[in-house]
């Protein structure tokens, strides 16, 4: 055998540690062993849950467990495709995932080319420094610091009342909400995701920059013709994953700002999952809406990626 | 690139641009460090924007008081610091083995990973399963469950086969298991990707809570962004603030403070974030 068990064999004493450190000195074994661990976890935290889905065709019951509740068939998904709630908190969803993807996609785009525009650099560092600040803030500080903006004696009613505007009780009226809730996503985010553009920036060659200059291309001639198709690729892959996502809205950030008031418009399919699943009980019912996201979530995503390798080659996962 | 004079105006109003924007990302933070030192007549007048009117410490001995944010506190230190460990010991050890040439199976494990990348498990039978385990209403649910990542593994794999493979067969030749290569040479060389991985999964463990809010029903174990939560936007004060408390200070001013209390360690760490976040966002783009 040409690998020697080092430390191990100087160690075994009896026989039966030798049998372990031949054991360990086989490669499908020792990798296999390594692979333990997360294998398992792989197992027990997500493809248990996954077959945990079968409570689905029940009416599960927390105190029966699976084994002794009801079976009920399809009842929970006719439920949900003839309960008016469903379709409510899927368009609520639908609604907030648009905007974010309107004016939350591009902000980073445009902050990116901004910034490599920049030519001052003991200006730009801390400039950079300030903008992925917010990223860092968990979403429970973030609300915070914007509902002591946003309250009625707060800056911004203050600012308001200037122009005889206000006072308007943003946090608790529906018509703001969706606005609220994608603006301090943009304030939250925006600087973290010109990141990726930045880098995609570093690559392109400068030598394109002063030929264009040469040829007498403007500023804006050459954002047009050189920056933006350099960035173009990464654009794609990004909007298409973005798009594949439609449905997961972030669960953290419109829990925290939803209240009573606003739940008509606010209650997304995550936040109506955890209220009226996990707080009021009904277990199956929600799951079926969870498998119902989970599904399409499943098929948009492969969709983009299919749509992404076609235009770019570039593959999301 | 060469600089005209015409580029001179432009570089001005863009830096402006870009400054105030900037700026916007901290005037909220510095709004209300004012309110929160200031005194409670000039908050209560609406007097204060980015400068204390006043000064008065009284929010911060009041919030200090609060035996809560302490306690939550270390909760978040304690969680963020096993479930970083955690995280970091099931996604080398299984992106190891895959990076392998010779595990079995490689393949079907990584189709499995990133099936649960694109098919999210869906939170009821995720929650039932925590329980099946009774982890709930323990800190394990906040620690293990969210350890393991396909993204993470796919980035740490992408980054161990890029190790020489002479490395290893050195270490081979010298009788190194691969337990030993694994210890001895992946890790101590993988160091970058591990600093960025670990602390990208530190900064979210800190700032999650809708898992605490899931799982976690005893009080004494709430993460601080729980306790924060319940503090400052359901505006539970726990116990109700005393008389003279509240001719000191306003509880809007008392919200500040707690929310500041909530802000510093991760202001603290900041720098030292910035610096690993910024290599590591890039890492993302890695493929295999």
């Amino acid at each position: 055998m040409p690998c020697r068990p080092g430390i191990l064999a100087s160690l075994s004493l009896c026989g039966g540690i030798d049998m372990f450190a031949r054991m360990i000195s086989n490669k499908k074994v020792a990798l296999s062993l390594l692979a333990l661990p997360g294998l398992a976890h792989l197992l027990l935290f997500s493809y248990v849950p996954l077959t945990g889905n079968i409570i689905v065709f029940q009416d599960y019951n927390l105190f029966l467990g699976i084994w002794d509740s009801k079976w009920a068939g399809l009842t929970h998904f006719i439920h949900m495709f003839t309960y008016e709630d469903f379709f409510n908190i899927l368009r609520n969803t639908l609604l907030l995932s648009f905007y974010s993807i309107i004016f939350g996609f591009p902000a980073p785009l445009i902050l990116a080319l901004l910034l490599n525009e920049m030519r001052m650099m003991w200006l730009k560092r801390p400039v950079q420094t300030m903008l992925y600040l917010p990223h860092f803030l968990s979403w429970v500080i973030v609300a915070g610091i914007f509902i002591n903006l946003l309250h009625v004696d707060g800056i911004v009613n203050r600012l308001l009342s200037a122009f005889h505007v206000g006072p308007i009780d943003f946090v608790t009226k529906p018509g703001y909400f969706r606005s609220m809730i994608v603006s301090i996503g943009i304030w939250k985010e925006v600087g973290w995701g010109m990141i990726i553009y930045l880098a995609a920036l570093t690559g392109i060659n400068p030598n394109l920059y002063e030929a264009a200059m040469v040829d007498g291309a403007g500023r804006w001639r050459r954002m047009w013709n050189i920056t933006l198709p350099a960035l173009l690729p990464a654009i794609v892959v990004l909007l298409l994953m973005r798009v594949g996502q439609v449905l997961d809205t972030n669960v953290e950030q419109v829990l925290v700002f939803l209240n009573p008031l606003v739940r008509d418009v606010g209650e997304i399919i995550d936040t109506y999952v955890y209220r009226v699943g996990l707080l009021n009980g009904q277990f199956s019912y929600t799951t079926a809406i969870g498998i119902f996201k989970s599904v399409v979530g499943f098929t948009l995503i492969v969709g983009m990626n299919q749509l992404s390798k076609r235009m770019t080659g570039e593959s999301i996962y | 690139m060469p600089h005209y004079k015409s580029d001179r105006a432009f570089q001005i109003v863009n830096s402006i641009i870009m400054v105030v924007i900037s700026l916007t990302m901290l005037a909220p933070l510095i709004n209300l460090a004012a309110v929160s030192l200031s005194t409670a007549d000039s908050v209560k007048l609406n007097l204060v924007y980015f400068w204390p009117k006043g000064w008065n410490l009284d929010v911060y001995r009041i919030v200090f008081q609060k035996e809560t944010l302490w306690r939550s506190l270390l909760v978040s230190i304690y969680i963020t610091v096993t479930g970083t460990a955690a995280s970091l010991f099931f996604n080398s050890t299984l992106a190891y083995a895959l990076s392998r040439p010779y595990m079995p199976l490689k393949k079907t494990i990584l189709k499995a990973l990133i099936f649960t990348f694109v098919f999210s498990i869906p939170l009821i039978p995720y929650y039932l399963t925590i329980r099946a385990v009774h982890m709930n209403n323990t800190l394990w649910a906040l620690i293990v469950p969210g350890a393991l990542s396909a993204f993470y593994i796919i980035i740490m794999k992408t980054f161990f086969q890029g190790i020489s493979k002479e490395v290893f067969e050195a270490a081979e030749v010298d009788g190194c298991s691969e337990f030993g290569s694994y210890g001895r040479i992946v890790l101590p060389l993988s160091k970058p990707v591990m600093a960025t991985i670990g602390l990208f999964h530190a900064v979210s463990q800190w700032n999650a809570y809708f898992s605490a809010l899931i799982f976690i029903r005893n009080k004494d174990l709430y993460p601080i962004q729980v306790v924060l939560r319940s503090l400052v936007i359901e505006n539970k004060t726990g116990s109700a603030p005393s008389g003279i408390d509240l001719m000191l200070s306003t509880p809007e001013q008392i919200k500040a403070g707690i929310i500041l209390f909530g802000t510093v360690p991760i202001l603290l760490v900041y720098p030292f974030l910035q610096k690993y976040f910024v290599k590591g966002a890039m890492l993302g783009s890695l493929k295999e």
